[in-house]
């Protein structure tokens, strides 16, 4: 690991001065749990020359309700403790499964919410400094390569997908992502397009920009009765990457669904709505033929490439069993 | 991919000077570390506080095994993936190897060394040494440190709960079960759960 | 006193059998100075004891140093070049930038290349200063510098150039004649001390080495296609294993420590004498002035054996730099050049009669251990089952990937996996419980085989075995639901290895004191522990107060932590040595005590005189009466009684094996592809078991083992570049808490007559049935037969697809 400039924020604004300047000698990075960033640092694929510690900056780990009923959860929040909060497991077990299922319990204490949505593809071509050298390889080598684990939806010219799981919940609960940049001007993303398909070259997944800061995650306030539920599956439990990932938030109308929310992670470059699935539910009562009819759907259109096909009767699965877990939820 | 190697050169001997038990410098918890010019850093590990020069690019395992001689933490995979350095960071479990030491300045970090206290092994390694819950040993600190944490955080774990605590170490040897067996005989757990490891 | 080896013996009789059962008494023809029999473990104060291991607290302290722990004063950090492509001939490393880097003491570029095979004819490739680069990842030079951080700067600033050759990664398409050559010509592979290499002189075509007809199993025998004809039943199927990496917690490597007078070597590794050897021999220096340390070394499961590439760059470096140097591989460099298991395509025959007797066996198998050879798929086919026409012929594949290395049983598991799925099939056509037909058919007579039907019939029971001989896909708990439950079974054998030349010293010490050392190593199995427990026995002590050395090359010859033969080669040394040294004792303590020194006992901590009560003291108080200043006694490993199998120097193997049965459930969820082992129970032998509870933990490590190769693991190359793209623990995929399944272990006590202790070892035997019995356990949940492993989705969705 090469060495490098530390730098203590004691602020937002200041984070926000350092990253931004464009005087600054060499690669400027902010830092928070650090986990993604030693990871990237040791592969070799980043070798920042200053860091800017985001940690040092007071208020950005807490958790709050707003008057108005979102739920505000600091970028700093670590993984973990958005798993043991009970407004959030209670408000929104999705996010709260899917963080209690991210990596290790040793990361969970250290990596946050922000640094988990900003962080790198997992594609192991990505994190391998050999194909970081221009006379190796050129463009998406996962394509034709080792793509076990890559995306089974757009996929034409690149595969990596976007790793975060607790994206995937998020995107189910229309969240939105507070970034701010110069002079505190803040602007608010919705997760959804917050992510954008993971660029080779540079391992960027989401729309933040140079000299802003991810500060707050928000969740809107559900209607009563919404029930949702998430599955994370993976070919072992002890600790692992997702085959594919579901989220699914059902806002419910009496014993019908009113509107349905179904992300799906790791299986496009980007967290999926099941849209067409969405609709199929839409004003209908949960059974298991109508969840199967919107799993089919989910997985329709799919063009897997040459190892990850299996992925496909696997999502189709998970789809249908997440369905009918939110409808008993 | 752009970016600008850090140009500076190393200096010709890392400073391993280590200070043990020196007074806290709140003066120390803030600020910007160059790297070229190592600023003190004042750490407190097991009970004690070290005064260290060290770059920025250090991480607490680094610190613990280069600096202190504190070699009972182990490096398995160096990208937190084994939880082989398994640490406590304020009583809490961490993986020393993706932990920047500049990161637990006014923390307490507690190692396998400062486990047993005043020569009296922890309920877990007492257990462990009963079971056999190791076989070459090398996994096994940062095993203990994270059962110890779990029993610590609650007396009567389940089967399940000393899983998901240990759920992201990895041992080789194949020690699991064993490991179980240590741990749920550390609580007053009814036998029934115990066979079942 | 010197050890003799001695050609006087007396005819004995001794029990053997297995302890429950009905025990034989057999003559056996044993050297005078062989101490007596040792009755049953219930019988003993410390051999057959569950205790915990000598240094368990220092493991759980972390007290316990490792070779990665070791850090000596002016110690040098080392960080390695590696190849980034998969091909190449080196045209030139210029290390100029690298040794001015500041902190820089030395560089080393490698000259020469272990661990991999070599061509039979060096003129066939262009002579060149540096070794071809034939893998991704291959070592090429190393620099040692103050800090880590500036070796890994001034590695950086190496250059090599290479000149890119044709590669090849794929196992089939390195099969092909059109593909590119690893080698441009045939090749050899030596054995190592780590056991692996292959036959020499088979015909190589391409990068297809072989056959080998399994001539260390006796060749063919028969003639197969008769065989056939006169079969009722035949199964015919093709097997598919993947590459596996041994991915021991600790990596390979050394610190290693030139001054004028003795070259020291702290070593991460099974065999610290052939890291010795292997050091003299490189270095030209005599065995006298090398010296080979590790307390413990964090696992092997066979990788780490010799010296090593790394070792030999370390070696340089500290040569050059006179300072210490600390060369540790890193996660990386372990995946893809610290050894592997090779994967194996088997096309497997069997024919056998209406009432389940083989006929024959025909095995065609390929396999890649990249660069290096070793890809046979063991003799389970030819030996395991009795058949009087058996054609085997195994095919070492060349492809341009990372050497393989002996892995825990090699070439056994692949085999097994095979074959017990074969039966299995078998017994389905013949209508007959899978366990019934091995009833049937494993009756060699051989105590192998009668240790089998007894762990097939304990197995059986304790597992809750019913007759199984229709899957169960369709009936009970299966019928609905994704999730289908299966039991399976699945036998193993292994042989028993020996080292010859363990040699063990026992000393009574003035004080009363005792202790025992050889120079053994200890990679989890508890060596210390057993040597402990049999030296105490002979002295009536408790084992923890024995002191146990090991890990030293000073000490008399130890055996290779490898091929399960530690407490085989050990025991009946370090027995026969205090047995010696006890009998010394007595006839000094005769005159004094007034007694025959026949008559003196040491037991319960105490010495007495047979036969008269109230003469006992305690041991010390009577070895300082004695007034000696030292008794020191050494023996060494004697032959088997009923002779060996085979016999070299440096290796033999004895007549009776080791082996287990291991019963399997199994869970499938069909819609996801997900498979769980649920529970195993596994029975097994090891001849006495010394210590239990160690040996216990051996068998639940490698059924851990086991389940991690059938359900998980798999490395995975990329084609195009050669890259290994799992070189971690992420994605390198195994066993963790969460996978381990329910074991149960079940240990046979087996008397063969064979040794003053007639203990063997079991670590390998132990991780051998597992895949096969999850996968006959998958047959019978599902329906489906799952040919190719691991058992991921993937995998598992195609095999129910088809």
């Amino acid at each position: 690991m090469q060495s490098f400039e530390w730098v203590d924020a004691t602020s937002v604004e200041q984070a926000v001065q350092l990253l931004g300047d464009p005087a600054a000698n060499g690669f400027v990075m902010a830092k928070a749990g650090g986990i993604d960033l030693l990871d990237l640092m040791k592969e070799g694929i980043l070798a920042p020359t200053r860091l800017i510690n985001l940690k040092t900056i007071p208020g950005l780990d807490e958790i709050k309700v707003r008057p108005s009923g979102e739920l505000e959860i600091g970028a700093l929040t670590t993984i973990a403790h958005i798993n043991s909060d009970h407004r959030i497991r209670e408000q929104y077990p999705a996010l709260s499964e899917a963080a209690g299922h991210a990596a290790t319990p040793q990361v969970r204490n250290a990596g946050t919410i922000g640094g988990n949505l900003l962080q790198k593809p997992r594609c192991w071509y990505f994190r391998n400094e050999n194909f970081h050298r221009g006379e190796i390889v050129h463009g998406d080598p996962a394509l034709s390569g080792q793509n076990q684990y890559h995306a089974i939806f757009d996929n034409r010219t690149t595969s990596m997908v976007q790793a975060s799981t607790p994206a995937t919940a998020l995107i189910a609960y229309n969240a939105a992502v507070e970034l701010t940049g110069q002079h505190g001007k803040k602007r608010i993303v919705p997760v959804r397009e917050f992510f954008l398909p993971p660029d080779f070259t540079t391992g960027r997944v989401t729309a933040i920009e140079p000299g802003e800061v991810l500060t707050q995650v928000v969740l809107p306030p559900l209607p009563q009765g919404t029930r949702s539920a998430y599955h994370k599956q993976t070919e072992r439990d002890s600790y692992d990457w997702p085959i594919c990932d579901v989220a699914v938030v059902l806002e419910m109308q009496g014993k019908a669904v009113r509107t349905a929310a179904i992300a799906m992670g790791w299986v496009a470059p980007t967290p999926r709505r099941a849209s067409e699935s969405e609709w199929i539910l839409a004003g209908q009562n949960v059974n298991e033929e109508r969840a199967a009819e919107a799993a089919r759907a989910a997985v329709a259109g799919a063009t897997p490439l040459s190892k990850n096909g299996y992925k496909i009767p696997i999502l189709e699965a998970v789809v249908r069993r997440t369905i009918l877990q939110a409808a008993t939820a | 991919m752009k970016s600008n190697k850090f140009a500076g050169k190393e200096s010709a001997r890392s400073t391993r000077s280590a200070v043990l038990d020196t007074p806290h410098d709140a003066s120390l918890d803030h600020g910007v570390f160059t790297g070229r010019l190592p600023a003190p850093l004042t750490l407190s590990i097991n009970g004690a506080n070290v005064t260290l020069l060290i770059d920025p690019a250090t991480t607490l395992a680094d610190v613990l095994r280069e600096h202190l001689q504190l070699t009972g933490t182990k490096i398995g995979c160096d990208r937190g993936a084994c939880s082989a350095c398994t640490v406590w960071i304020d009583g809490e479990v961490a993986a020393s190897c993706m932990t920047f030491a500049l990161d637990v300045r006014g923390k307490k970090i507690t190692t396998i060394e400062g486990l047993a206290q005043d020569g009296r092994l922890h309920p877990i390694q007492q257990a462990f040494i009963e079971h056999d819950a190791m076989q070459c040993g090398f996994c096994t600190p940062g095993m203990v440190m994270s059962c110890a944490a779990l029993v610590e955080h609650d007396p009567n774990p389940g089967l399940d709960d000393v899983k998901k605590a240990i759920s992201g170490h990895l041992c080789r040897c194949g020690t699991y079960n064993n490991i179980f067996k240590a741990v749920m005989s550390t609580s007053g757990q009814s036998r029934k759960e115990n066979k079942n490891a | 006193m010197p050890e003799q080896q001695t050609k006087l013996s007396e005819p004995r009789t001794l029990q053997t059998g297995i302890i429950g059962e009905p025990i034989e008494n057999t003559k056996r023809d044993v050297p005078i100075l062989e101490p007596p029999p040792l009755p049953e473990n219930a019988k003993l104060s410390a051999i057959g004891k569950p205790y915990p291991r000598l240094d368990a607290e220092l493991k759980v302290t972390g007290k316990a140093r490792y070779t990665f722990d070791v850090d000596l004063p002016g110690m040098l950090h080392a960080r390695r070049v590696l190849s980034p492509i998969p091909h190449a001939r080196v045209k030139s490393v210029d290390v100029s930038e690298a040794e001015k880097y500041p902190g820089v003491r030395a560089v080393h570029v490698l000259e020469t290349i272990l661990q991999q095979s070599v061509l039979r004819d060096p003129k066939l490739e262009r002579p060149s200063r540096y070794p071809t680069v034939r893998y991704a990842g291959q070592p090429i030079a190393a620099v040692a510098a103050d800090t880590p951080r500036a070796a890994e700067a001034a590695a950086k600033l190496v250059k090599v150039e290479y000149e890119p050759l044709p590669h090849v990664t794929d196992l089939d398409e390195a099969m092909k004649d059109s593909s590119p050559p690893v080698f441009p010509g045939p090749t050899e592979m030596a054995a190592t001390a780590g056991g692996g290499g292959a036959t020499p002189g088979l015909p190589e075509h391409g990068n297809v080495r072989g056959p080998d007809k399994g001539s260390l199993a006796g060749g063919p025998r028969g003639d197969v296609d008769k065989g056939f004809s006169e079969s009722d039943v035949i199964v015919e199927a093709e097997y598919r294993t993947q590459v596996q990496t041994h991915t021991a917690m600790e990596t390979h490597g050394v610190v290693a420590d030139w001054r004028e007078d003795e070259l020291t070597i702290y070593a991460s590794t099974q065999f610290i004498g052939s890291v010795r050897d292997e050091a003299a021999e490189h270095f030209h220096l005599p065995k006298n002035k090398v010296r080979v340390i590790s307390d413990f070394t964090g696992g092997g499961f066979g990788a780490k054996y010799g010296i090593g590439n790394f070792g030999l760059m370390a070696i340089y470096l500290s040569r050059k730099a006179g300072a210490p140097v600390r060369l540790m591989l890193d996660r990386r460099e372990e995946h893809i050049y610290g050894g592997n298991r090779p994967n194996s395509i088997q096309r497997l025959k069997i024919g056998a009669k209406r009432d389940g007797s083989l006929s024959a066996i025909k095995l065609e198998a390929y396999g890649t251990g990249g660069v290096a050879a070793g890809a046979g798929v063991g003799f389970a086919a030819s030996i395991m089952y009795p058949c009087p026409n058996v054609l085997t012929e195994e095919y070492d594949v060349y492809t341009n990937a990372g050497p393989c290395a002996a892995f825990r049983a090699p070439g056994q598991v692949q085999g097994i996996f095979a074959l017990e799925q074969a039966l299995d099939e078998l017994s389905e056509k013949l209508g007959m419980d899978p366990l019934a037909l091995r009833d049937k058919i494993d009756t060699s007579g051989t105590e192998d085989s009668k240790a089998r039907a007894a762990q097939r019939r304990i197995g059986a029971g304790r597992f809750g075995w019913k007759a199984q001989s229709k899957p169960n896909s369709s009936s009970g708990p299966n019928k609905t639901g994704p999730i289908k439950r299966g039991y399976g079974v699945a036998q193993s054998h292994w042989v028993s290895v020996i080292y010859p030349p363990t040699a063990c010293e026992v000393r009574v010490l003035a004080d009363g004191s005792v202790e025992a050392l050889s120079a053994a190593q200890d990679i989890g199995t508890g060596t210390r522990t057993v040597l402990a427990q049999v030296v105490a026995e002979e002295f009536g002590l408790k084992y923890d107060e024995i002191g146990a050395y090991i890990g030293d090359t000073r000490y008399p010859p130890g055996p290779p932590s490898g091929g399960s033969r530690v407490t085989g080669s050990l025991t009946p040394a370090a027995r026969n040595a205090a047995y010696r040294a006890a009998r010394e004792l007595a006839a000094k303590l005769g005159p004094i005590l007034k007694a025959e020194p026949d008559e003196i006992v040491f037991a319960e901590g105490k010495v007495s005189i047979r036969g008269k009560p109230g003469s006992e003291m305690p041991f010390r108080e009577a070895v300082q009466k004695a007034e000696i200043d030292e008794i020191s006694c050494r023996a060494v490993r004697n032959e088997d009684y009923d002779g060996y199998l085979m016999k070299g120097p440096f290796f033999a193997i004895g007549k009776q094996g080791i082996g287990g049965v291991q019963f399997a459930e199994i869970s499938v969820d069909i819609e996801t592809g997900r498979v769980k082992a649920e529970r195993i129970v596994a029975v097994h032998d090891c001849g006495r078991p010394i210590n239990p509870k160690l040996t216990e933990s051996q068998v639940l490590g490698g059924v851990i083992q086991g389940v991690s190769y059938a359900l998980y693991e798999e490395r995975h190359l990329d084609a195009k570049s050669g890259q290994q793209m799992n070189a971690n623990i992420d994605q390198y995929k195994m066993v963790g808490a969460f996978e381990t399944p329910r074991i149960e272990v079940h240990l046979l006590e087996q008397h063969g007559g064979h040794s003053s202790t007639d203990a063997r070892g079991v670590a390998e035997p132990a991780n051998v049935a597992t895949a096969a019995a999850l996968a006959n356990a998958f047959y019978n949940a599902t329906g489906k037969r799952i040919r190719t492993l691991p058992m991921n989705p993937a995998n598992v969705l195609a095999a129910l697809r088809s």
